[in-house]
């Protein structure tokens, strides 16, 4: 499959945090004919091995979503809302939605009219609490489709912008998954002697779960996580933010400097333009809970730089999630039990 | 033309061009006398049979709320403002599509992870709103986008729920829709149809087709914010969407005729058409345009109720836009 239409097919699916069941079966039978052998764990994250005599690698992306929840119902029909990972509420008014009830049903994610809002009212954003989705359906319809707990998925488009750039939902972070599948594709050409998991993990967004069960179940020796970072926008902070078009790594006491210099030597000698993401701790990705488990992984951070996180017009540029594909295959072809020796030298 | 294929052309005001051919195209198949006034208005005549009878203007207008390009960012994005009025709060993190070429685009905002507390209260004015179209750089920006480039919502014609549907741009495409309904059927009087320009700057087309045409009757056929749902208290809902078609006492640019206002309230109890009066005065529409151009016009409006007027998903019950026109057919019929 060319790596557009997955990316398509797998930014449509729903897969909120806790709820991952159909967007990892899809992702377990794409990636089953570039795998060896190929699992859903019991938490949702989908496993896929090539197998090889060398250490064991494991890459990781996370499948699941931010979203919302219905969290009641009033009685005019209206459903309050509830976040489902960080909902920014900024984006929320005039968003059309799914709400996840009996039947996946279509509403409008309405607000009070501005011309009810006092003018104290005006000048401050809508807060979450204020928000509700509207089914246009009549009370009684409601509450015989939908219930308190329903998950509500937000708009869904892929579109393709100028440039290569591809703008999506949930971006963050299939367009990670997307990098793996790629990379496996990749890997079909190259003689790998690693034991290679790529795993799709299951609730991220709420604390990297879904990696940590995952991390458990394999026993790696190395790491590599992959998740998007912030590209550079008119009002963002510098220091936090990557240019679009090119891979990252991130650098930092949470991810180990040897295995970081391997990822950065091979992309010199592939000529892959790789950026530098510092973070002074915790990088709020699944490498965080990877790099404590089974005594202590070493994990590298591999980034997707990526426009709007967290909103429904996520923008990357296809051409770094190419680049990223090409380093990450060929660093798992070329990891050895040797590198094990240097890591602590 | 149906409702999906007219809310599926852009018209931002004073860029109307592309749904003005497709109107002009639409009426001509059911009525003789389609031309094109200096004010860009699409006027549609039917002489009557009956001389005797006023001459009756039913109007609609074409244009909706938008953005322009009037800049451009370093790294190639555009700077924008609105066309005619939207809340900011609405623009963030929706769909768009610029220009003639319709290249589609999304409006960013810095990710919620970026933001101190005090961005999260603060609302994003359209000076720090942008448009995304991709392009690497502010020079391949402005050969794609020149300053002045519309841009209009794109937001897929959705039908859902009990018998409502979202789409952008319903104010006032469900008056086209009225109109062009109209034109399907003769009548005694003269009628005429116009479809106008650039009702959301300022009622400006309005104000040419009224000293060209001068009306005895304009009837104005609108859509109007609905704010029924969320537990809004009974006393501040204006209309509500799927009562039926809403008649206007006064709003922000007219007092509707009193005469014409019973007449349309007595003629739908008569005739059994949803109806409702509007509960505040609020807004404002070409009623006042053709009020007050010339010699003047007796006028009323009658409007279908939208939600979530103005932003990219706006939302009406079908039956609510059927309601409109029936009352607008049997005024006619019954004049």
């Amino acid at each position: 499959m060319l790596i557009e239409q997955f990316l398509r097919e797998v930014t449509a699916l729903p897969g909120l945090t806790g709820n991952e069941q159909e967007v990892a079966r899809y992702i377990a039978d794409a990636f089953a004919p570039l795998a060896d052998e190929v699992r859903v764990d019991s938490m949702q994250s989908v496993i896929a091995r090539i197998k090889g005599d060398g250490p064991k690698v494991m890459f990781a992306a996370h499948l699941d979503e931010i979203g919302l929840m219905v969290t009641n119902i009033e009685k005019d029909g209206a459903l309050r809302l509830g976040n489902v990972g960080g909902v920014d509420p900024r984006i929320l008014p005039g968003m059309m939605v799914k709400v996840l009830g009996k039947q996946a049903l279509t509403g409008v994610i309405g607000a009070k009219a501005i011309h009810l809002l006092s003018a104290q009212e005006r000048k401050a954003n809508y807060k979450r609490e204020d928000l509700y989705v509207d089914l246009g359906l009549p009370y009684e319809q409601v509450i015989a489709n939908v219930q308190i707990g329903d998950l509500v998925q937000l708009e869904q488009r892929f579109v393709n912008l100028k440039n290569n750039r591809i703008a999506t939902k949930t971006a963050d972070d299939r367009a990670c998954v997307a990098i793996m599948y790629r990379a496996m594709q990749l890997l079909k050409g190259m003689r790998p002697t690693a034991d290679l998991y790529f795993v799709a993990t299951c609730q991220e967004e709420i604390g990297g779960h879904g990696a940590l069960t995952a991390s458990y179940g394999i026993a790696p020796d190395y790491a590599i996580a992959l998740d998007v970072c912030h590209a550079q926008t008119p009002d963002a902070p510098r220091i936090s933010t990557q240019e679009l078009t090119s891979p990252a790594l991130g650098m930092g006491p949470y991810l180990h400097p040897v295995l970081r210099q391997k990822i950065v030597d091979i992309a010199d000698k592939i000529n892959v333009t790789v950026q530098t993401d510092l973070m002074r701790g915790r990088t709020s990705t699944d490498a965080d809970e990877i790099g404590t488990a089974c005594g202590g992984v070493p994990t590298a951070l591999l980034e997707l730089p990526l426009k709007y996180m967290h909103t429904t017009v996520e923008t990357f540029d296809m051409r770094a999630l190419e680049e990223c594909a090409r380093l990450l295959a060929q660093v798992a072809s070329e990891v050895t039990a040797s590198w094990g020796d240097e890591l602590w030298t | 033309m149906d409702l999906k294929q007219l809310t599926d052309i852009d018209a931002v005001s004073g860029n109307e061009n592309a749904l003005r051919r497709a109107i002009v195209e639409a009426a001509r198949a059911l009525c003789d006398d389609v031309t094109i006034d200096r004010s860009g208005n699409v006027i549609a005549t039917k002489p009557g049979t009956d001389d005797r009878l006023p001459h009756v203007v039913l109007s609609a207008h074409m244009d909706e709320v938008g953005f322009m390009i009037v800049g451009y960012t370093d790294d190639g994005l555009l700077r924008i403002r609105p066309i005619g009025g939207i809340d900011p709060r609405v623009a963030v993190s929706k769909w768009v599509r610029v220009g003639k070429d319709a290249l589609p685009g999304v409006i960013g905002a810095m990710a919620i992870h970026l933001q101190t507390p005090e961005d999260r209260q603060r609302v994003l004015g359209f000076d720090k709103l942008y448009i995304d179209i991709g392009a690497k750089d502010q020079k391949e920006a402005e050969r794609l986008c020149p300053l002045g480039t519309y841009a209009a919502f794109d937001t897929p014609y959705t039908p859902f729920g009990d018998g409502f549907v979202a789409a952008k741009a319903l104010d006032d495409r469900v008056g086209c829709l009225s109109l062009l309904r109209i034109l399907e059927n003769d009548y005694a009087a003269k009628v005429t149809c116009a479809f106008v320009t650039q009702e959301e700057v300022g009622l400006r087309g309005a104000k040419g087709a009224a000293f060209t045409l001068q009306p005895d009757i304009a009837i104005v056929l609108e859509g109007t914010a609905a704010n029924d749902v969320g537990d809004v208290p009974a006393r501040s809902r204006v209309c509500e969407a799927g009562n039926g078609v809403c008649v206007s006492f006064m709003d922000g640019a007219s007092i509707a005729d009193r005469g014409l206002f019973q007449t349309m309230l007595s003629l739908a109890a008569s005739e059994g058409i949803p109806h409702q009066v509007k509960r505040a005065v609020t807004g404002g529409n070409d009623a006042g345009a053709y009020q007050r151009t010339g010699v003047g016009a007796r006028t009323v409006v009658l409007s279908v109720p939208c939600r979530y007027i103005h932003s990219g998903a706006s939302v009406a019950k079908l039956s609510d836009i059927d309601a409109q026109y029936a009352l607008a057919h049997a005024f006619l019929n019954n004049l």
